[in-house]
């Protein structure tokens, strides 16, 4: 068993409206893949269903070998961690709620990976910048031990300095078999760290294949993808 | 290091090895960095790490040893050989790229001796 991630003809509608169909995706253990597509072409859409927060979808979805909503939220991490926590809240206190919430949350990583991100204690999440809650959530999706890890677009609003720095805390600190999937609409600065990419166009999964060997044929992975819509998509 | 966009990672991290093993800056025997070391290094992931060195070491420049790390080949006569091949891609590349210009081989060498000698001079 060596994949992290399987999907079987998984289809998702939203209001009758069809948002994904006929997606299948294997995804190996230790990879590093991008998920791109446009904006709304159904990335966080998958995530959600991935990471069964997204409900009433057809077809087979597995984290690890594992069916069960409970298990896949078990082995996954995903970067919404800060959905529903209060303004006024301490990041010490996101840590003890994350502490007392996930038996796999690594309070060590977390403290290396926060002083990494110059974040602190004392900190208010009301008082943070888009960029460095976008830093807090990450250092609390990594820092949990699992499997497979869900970024979603971690890096809008982020500066080029602070993307740096999270794709050495990701290379520094990712366990060699886990999984960690990256949406974002360019890879542009995260290319040289990818093993995959897979392209969500027109629903579905249009492209799946591997980095190097896109840039095999002479194409940065952002010419390649540009090049997908530019030759007369659907739309 | 900066990577081209559209050349395969593990053929420029092959690159890099192969340059600095030529120069001579990891020695013939040596232990060179470990694959999370090389990754963060150079901010690529590990896996495309390991394939640069699978490939070198299935051409014998390094010995991969499980559990130990990887060393650069004792055999000089190799290190010698692939420091010939990297002076030889070298090569056909300028030249490709003065073929692109309009130039022969005698012309390219003519002007490459001319840039040479009067470098100096400013």
């Amino acid at each position: 068993m060596s994949e992290n991630l399987e999907l079987e003809n998984v289809s998702y509608k939203k209001n009758r409206q069809e948002i994904l169909k006929n997606i299948n995706l294997k995804i190996g253990k230790g990879k590093i893949v991008a998920l791109l597509g446009e904006n709304g072409a159904g990335k966080t859409t998958l995530m959600r269903i991935i990471s069964g927060l997204a409900k009433n979808y057809h077809g087979i979805v597995k984290v690890n070998g594992e069916q069960d909503v409970v298990q896949r939220k078990a082995n996954l991490s995903m970067t919404d961690a800060l959905k529903g926590l209060l303004e006024s809240y301490t990041i010490e206190q996101v840590k003890n709620f994350f502490l007392s919430l996930y038996s796999d949350f690594d309070i060590e990583e977390f403290e290396k990976l926060k002083d990494f991100m110059k974040l602190n204690d004392e900190m208010k999440l009301s008082q943070l910048s888009r960029g460095m809650k976008q830093k807090l959530e990450i250092a609390l999706t990594l820092s949990r031990k699992t499997n497979l890890y869900l970024l979603d677009e971690p890096f809008s609003g982020i500066d080029v300095m602070a993307r740096k720095r999270i794709i050495n805390s990701i290379l520094l600190w990712k366990d060699p078999d886990a999984t960690i999937i990256i949406s974002d609409h360019f890879v542009n600065e995260i290319s040289s760290i990818l093993d995959e990419i897979v392209i969500i166009k027109d629903k579905t999964i249009y492209r799946h294949l591997s980095a190097d060997d896109v840039r095999a044929e002479g194409k940065s992975i952002d010419q390649y993808y540009e090049a997908l819509y530019e030759d007369g998509g659907t739309e | 290091m900066e990577f081209q966009d559209n050349i395969p990672i593990y053929q420029q991290i092959q690159k890099y090895l192969y340059r600095q093993i030529a120069l001579g800056l990891i020695k013939p025997g040596e232990k060179i960095p470990s694959v999370r070391h090389l990754a963060v290094e150079l901010t690529v992931n590990v896996n495309t790490v390991q394939r640069a060195l699978n490939e070198m070491n299935n051409e014998g420049i390094l010995e991969v040893r499980r559990g130990l790390g990887s060393f650069v080949t004792n055999d000089i006569n190799l290190i010698t050989k692939k420091r010939q091949e990297l002076i030889k891609d070298t090569m056909s590349e300028f030249l490709e790229s003065t073929r692109q210009l309009g130039l022969t081989p005698e012309e390219t060498l003519k002007e490459l001796k001319n840039y040479i000698e009067k470098r100096g001079e400013n």
